[in-house]
């Protein structure tokens, strides 16, 4: 006897045998084995971090914690309006999904506008460059890999944006495609969560804020 | 566009609450940053601080992330690698005395 087999699409997709669409179990998988990528290079910095070096300065002597405070609130709140663009889009509002949208992108481009002033800060004025010691080596790495990741988001949430004024808003099929760009988003959020408290917080010297 | 699931997502206002919160949690952690530089709170503060990240960290993953809307098979890959990940990394840490060191 057999059983009927239900179809193998809806309009979001295909459907595999775990009932998830296909591209976001992947985007999944992805972003779990993003987790390593992470945790090297946040471990490989903390390994360092933790050691005297005798030319400096170090990454924790110098950080500006009010300043970085300010760039981990502005992405933080990228997140949300990611999310406002994602739900506007779910209610077929064209309009307000690219105004989120373009907010994601404008948001982001801040948090990467202040990386890039931080480094030019860590490089002009602290002489620290990624040949100075191993610990500002593993520091421009990390924060220089995150900061790629926040680059490409913002490229793609730039491509949506461009999409929907060309075609007059984001089809059926493209939904999918706003909320695989918005979990790359949110994951790339959360390991800055991370990255804040344990690089920056934990790490700094006393009286380096 | 219907949505995936059955289960209602948070409204717009919602997402907003939550965002609030989540500033509120990014405040606390800066203010004990400052408060653990005037009176060294040792382990407390890096266990406060590590707690902190973890609330923000869950609550990005499960209501904008949608985790919590999501079926089974996604929170068990996300988790394997989020576990994986930190048990490895944990491991290697402890094994160069970085952990013992910071706290």
């Amino acid at each position: 006897m057999t059983t009927a087999v239900p179809p193998a699409t809806d309009h979001h997709g295909e459907h595999e045998s775990t009932g998830v669409e296909s591209r976001k179990l992947g985007m999944w998988a992805f972003l779990s084995s993003e987790f390593l990528f992470f945790g090297a290079l946040i471990t490989n910095y903390l390994l360092y971090s933790s050691r005297d070096f005798a030319v400096g300065p170090t990454p924790a002597e110098i950080y500006d914690i009010p300043f970085t405070s300010v760039s981990s609130f502005v992405l933080l709140m990228s997140s949300l309006t990611m999310v406002l663009a994602h739900n506007a889009l779910s209610r077929d509002d064209q309009s307000a999904t690219r105004t989120w949208l373009l907010a994601t992108a404008m948001l982001g481009s801040v948090f990467l506008a202040g990386q890039v002033f931080e480094f030019t800060e860590f490089i002009t004025v602290y002489g620290m460059t990624m040949q100075t010691n191993p610990a500002a080596s593993a520091f421009f790495v990390l924060t220089g890999f995150h900061g790629t990741h926040v680059a490409l988001g913002v490229i793609m949430l730039l491509s949506l944006f461009g999409l929907s004024r060309r075609m007059g808003g984001l089809t059926d099929r493209q939904y999918m495609n706003v909320e695989l760009v918005g979990l790359y988003w949110h994951f790339v959020d959360i390991i800055w969560i991370v990255i804040f408290t344990v690089v920056y917080l934990l790490t700094a010297a006393p009286g380096a804020g | 566009m219907a949505e995936e699931h059955h289960v209602a997502h948070p409204t717009p206002a919602q997402y907003v609450k939550i965002a609030v919160g989540l500033a509120v949690l990014t405040a606390i952690e800066v203010a004990l940053f400052y408060i653990n530089d005037a009176t060294q709170l040792g382990w407390v503060n890096t266990a406060a601080l590590l707690t902190l990240a973890f609330l923000k960290f869950v609550i990005v993953v499960g209501w904008y992330m949608h985790i919590r809307y999501e079926k089974a098979t996604v929170s068990r890959f996300f988790t394997f690698g989020f576990t994986l990940a930190f048990g490895l990394y944990a491991i290697v840490l402890i094994s160069f005395g970085v952990l013992a060191a910071g706290s």
